[in-house]
């Protein structure tokens, strides 16, 4: 017997699972035959974990160039009746809103489901938008798991619902789920995939006249599938007190422990008891379970509604409230109860619902915008102010050396840096600063190009890397070589999609399946989609770098400049460097900031541990004190 | 039991809570854990949140820890104020200064750091870096630091979860220098005694 197999010895069927792995394993065991995506925190680990747990290969797993075409693979897989599954992080369904609006309207055949990440906080994502809300826009019923226990049976039955009622679902976990490990049950048997056959039928062809009878017959359909959301599992209404709080996905396992904190019991049962509440969870929610929520409101007159991101199970109870003139009394983020954006975490729910619950229960309260004060825990006392610790460019980062050599390269003249999505985006801090817009994926390249229009004296410069490059960039590049644009664009190549954990792409040969590939030479690309200067530069060879940088700014109109070296998380150093009688300039540390330099009693210092031997402080160090030997 | 694991991106605090979470399901128990995964992790500061009993939610609120394990020093000083009153940290004493100390921005200072620390009454330091270095390689700190967090008593998992866990958790080709990363950490935390600096 092997160490690996006793847990499964002691405990048959569980496993600990992040709440994405669990996803992922829910979809296998439910059948699945393709798994596409586009990798994005914090949905990442799904189709990360199917590719791994693949290992016959029966499922078709891919990493899609972006979110766009991992869906539309995936409705062609389900209107051919396989089961298929998409991936993406909530800002990525931006990306897939095209094909989604359409796609419900046409509907599927084999069941479709759509896993898409929301980011409260939001923790590393550029807004704070809600897919519950996105999916009411585009008429998707919406699943929200408050665990991972929870997230894998929504998994497992998203595909049923979805082919029963011939739509895509939506799977919408949130961070706090997706990265948060439980042991999950996984006894269930996996589903055969159901044979695949594409049959010709009009109904895989939009068509106005279509569209208009599929409009009806989808408003139809969500009274049907809010009346079985009602009787879910996935939404339960608990206690029966006078007083309801209402939680979506992972809030209620966060108001579950803020109630048992505040009545000490010992679990949730008694502490449900203990409260005189009437909780309701909310997991299911898209259709809304109006008979539940009408349940709810008729035992409970004044409620609370906690949800991340946006008020959407708080407009729905409104809304049945308005339609049906009831006089329950709603708090939560409409009312200015809740504060509208940032996480929910144990601490604010508890407090939310401390004054929710304390006495005197004012009526106005609800209505009156009053910033909640009272706390459970006494404050802390002030801690002292600790060093921030930012993230950085890893030591020995490729960009780091491709943002060096441009800014030295254009010193003295007006640049404007248009950056983009990935590592690199890091380039804006201390002392590179070299990022001055980031809007979304791809957007630097365009961005410039209006910069360009207004601010003609500018120089303007755009970075991206390989991998958004391919996943959004080409069609900015094509729309700068269209339009004469006179920009300057700087492909960080470290063949890799790094910031999310190295995932596969278009120019690296090779798919996630670990099949071999036809591998697309970005240079090539640009020069197809129009561009007259393209040149690739090793950013170590801090003197050609910089050359190609001056040439591509000199060069009149558009011009690409493939900065090209392997991220340092893809290999492992060779060389290391070494300070020896530094002068104390402290130049490298200013200039490039290496997160292996650090100051010792007035003097540099390598750490060893970090350094990955790259010798750009080397180049820099006026003094020859750094030096590369090779590691023992 | 709430246990907080506190370090710097790329020192392995995940796999410190993966090995407890697997020890504790081993042992029996209900287990949550909560992880930061993301963009924090290029040298951004790493949390890691490992729940054991009746709750349902993976996050540990402030003041709520019971065990603080902390990879690096200021990391052990910024998350300090999770812990509950009468909570331990075991905190390791390796110095990890981000960009901004170096630029002068701020300071990174030792002395305030570990005073601050070591006026909590159950908290210990251990240099785990260094210890792990001495074995071959400064990745294993991580598991030096849960061999003495486990030698003082600090763990509810009995170590044969833990090891098992500890290997399952890993690649079999590490297998030796954990093994011998969790002894030389049980064995400073020994030899510490009652003496709360491990000097090593
Ligand atoms: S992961 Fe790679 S690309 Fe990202 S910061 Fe580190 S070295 Fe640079
Ligand atoms: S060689 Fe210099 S710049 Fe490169 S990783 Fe090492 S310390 Fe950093």
């Amino acid at each position: 017997m092997t160490l690996q197999n006793i847990s499964f010895m002691e405990k048959p069927s569980k496993q600990i699972l992040l709440g994405n792995e669990a996803i992922a394993l829910g979809a296998i065991a439910a059948g699945a035959r393709l798994v596409a995506g586009y990798p994005g925190t914090p949905s990442t680990e799904v189709l990360q974990t199917v590719a791994a747990r693949n290992t016959d290969g029966a499922i078709h797993v891919e990493w899609s160039t972006n979110e766009k075409a991992a869906l539309e693979v995936a409705a062609g897989a389900a209107w051919s009746g396989a089961r298929a599954m998409a991936v993406m992080k909530q800002v990525g369904l931006n990306v897939a809103a095209d094909p989604l609006m359409s796609l419900v309207y046409l509907g599927v055949r084999g069941g479709l489901v759509i896993v898409v990440a929301d980011d409260p906080g939001p923790i590393s994502s550029q807004t704070e938008q809600d897919t519950r809300f996105f999916a009411a826009f585009a008429n998707a019923p919406a699943l929200d798991p408050s665990c991972p226990e929870e997230a894998y049976a929504m998994a497992l039955q998203a595909f049923d619902l979805s082919e029963r009622y011939g739509l895509p679902v939506i799977l919408r976990p949130t961070t706090k789920v997706c990265h948060a490990s439980a042991a999950v049950d996984l006894s269930a048997e996996r589903r055969p995939f159901a044979p695949g056959r594409f049959e010709r039928s009009a109904r895989w062809v939009i068509f106005p006249p279509l569209s208009y009878r599929r409009h009806g017959e989808i408003k139809a359909q969500q009274a049907q599938i809010g009346e079985e959301f009602s009787v879910s599992e996935f939404n339960r209404l608990e206690g029966d007190g006078p007083l309801g709080i209402a939680a979506g996905g992972v809030t209620y396992a966060i108001l579950r422990d803020a109630l048992m904190a505040r009545s000490g019991a010992a679990d949730w049962p008694a502490a449900l008891a203990a409260s005189a509440l009437s909780v309701l969870k909310v997991g299911a929610v898209f259709p809304p379970p109006k008979a539940l929520y009408r349940r709810f409101l008729s035992r409970a007159r004044r409620v609370l509604v906690l949800e991340e991101l946006a008020p959407v199970i708080e407009e729905q109870l409104l809304a049945l409230k308005g339609a049906e003139n009831l006089t329950a009394v709603v708090a939560g983020k409409l009312s200015g109860f809740v504060a509208p954006n940032g996480e929910l975490l144990l601490e604010q729910v508890a407090r939310y619902a401390e004054t929710f619950l304390s006495p005197p229960p004012v009526t106005a309260a609800a209505t009156a915008p009053e910033p909640p004060v009272a706390v459970t825990a006494p404050e802390p006392e002030p801690a002292p102010v600790w060093p921030r610790r930012s993230p950085v460019l890893c030591a020995g980062c490729p960009h780091r050396a491709s943002f060096y050599a441009v800014k030295k390269a254009t010193r003295g003249q007006r640049a404007v840096f248009c950056g983009d999505i990935g590592c690199y985006t890091l380039g804006n801090a201390a002392p590179l600063d070299m990022t001055d817009t980031c809007l979304c994926m791809g957007a630097g390249l365009t961005v410039a190009q209006g910069v360009k229009t207004a601010d003609p004296q500018a120089l303007v410069f755009a970075f991206i890397g390989d991998g958004t490059f391919f996943a959004s960039g080409m069609t900015g590049l094509l729309n700068a070589a269209h339009n004469r644009a006179d920009i300057n664009i700087m492909i960080l190549d470290n063949s890799t999609t790094a910031m999310t954990g190295h995932q596969s792409h278009p120019g690296l040969g090779r798919t996630v399946m670990g099949e071999e590939t036809v591998k697309i030479d970005a240079a090539a690309v640009a020069r197809a989609l129009g561009a007259g200067f393209v040149e690739r530069a090793d950013p170590f060879d801090l003197p050609a770098a910089m050359d190609a940088a001056r040439r591509a700014a000199s060069h009149p109109g558009l011009s690409v400049v493939i900065f090209t070296a392997p991220c340092s998380g893809l290999f492992r150093p060779t060389q290391l460097c070494r300070a020896e009688k530094c002068s104390g300039c402290m130049l490298c540390v200013r200039e490039i900031g290496c997160p292996a330099l650090r100051i010792a009693a007035g003097v540099v210092e390598v750490n060893a541990a970090l350094c990955h031997g790259c010798g750009l402080c080397a180049r820099v160090c006026p003094s020859g004190r750094l030096r590369l030997e090779a590691r023992a | 039991m709430d246990i907080l694991i506190a370090g710097v991106g790329g020192q392995g605090t995940i796999l410190v809570s993966k090995i407890l979470a697997g020890a504790a399901l081993l042992a029996g128990g209900r287990v949550r854990t909560g992880e930061t995964i993301g963009m924090s992790q290029r040298g951004g500061c790493v949390v890691s949140h490992v729940r054991t009993g009746p709750v349902s939610s993976p996050y540990i609120p402030p003041g709520g820890a019971d065990l603080l394990l902390a990879l690096e020093l200021c990391e052990g000083a910024r998350h300090l104020p999770r812990l509950k009153t009468g909570g331990a940290a075991v905190v390791s004493t390796a110095r990890l200064e981000p960009v901004t100390a170096a630029l002068g921005q701020e300071a990174y200072e030792e002395k305030a750091m570990r005073a601050y620390i070591a006026a909590r009454p159950r908290a210990r330091f251990i240099p785990a870096g260094e210890t792990a270095r001495a074995l071959g390689s400064e990745k294993a700190a991580n598991i030096v630091l849960l061999g003495a967090a486990f030698a003082w008593g600090l763990l509810t998992m009995d170590e044969e979860s833990l090891l098992a866990s500890l290997a399952q958790n890993t690649p079999p080709a590490f297998a030796a220098l954990n093994r011998a990363a969790w002894r030389a950490g049980a064995e400073a935390a020994r030899n510490a005694a009652d003496d709360r600096e491990v000097t090593g």
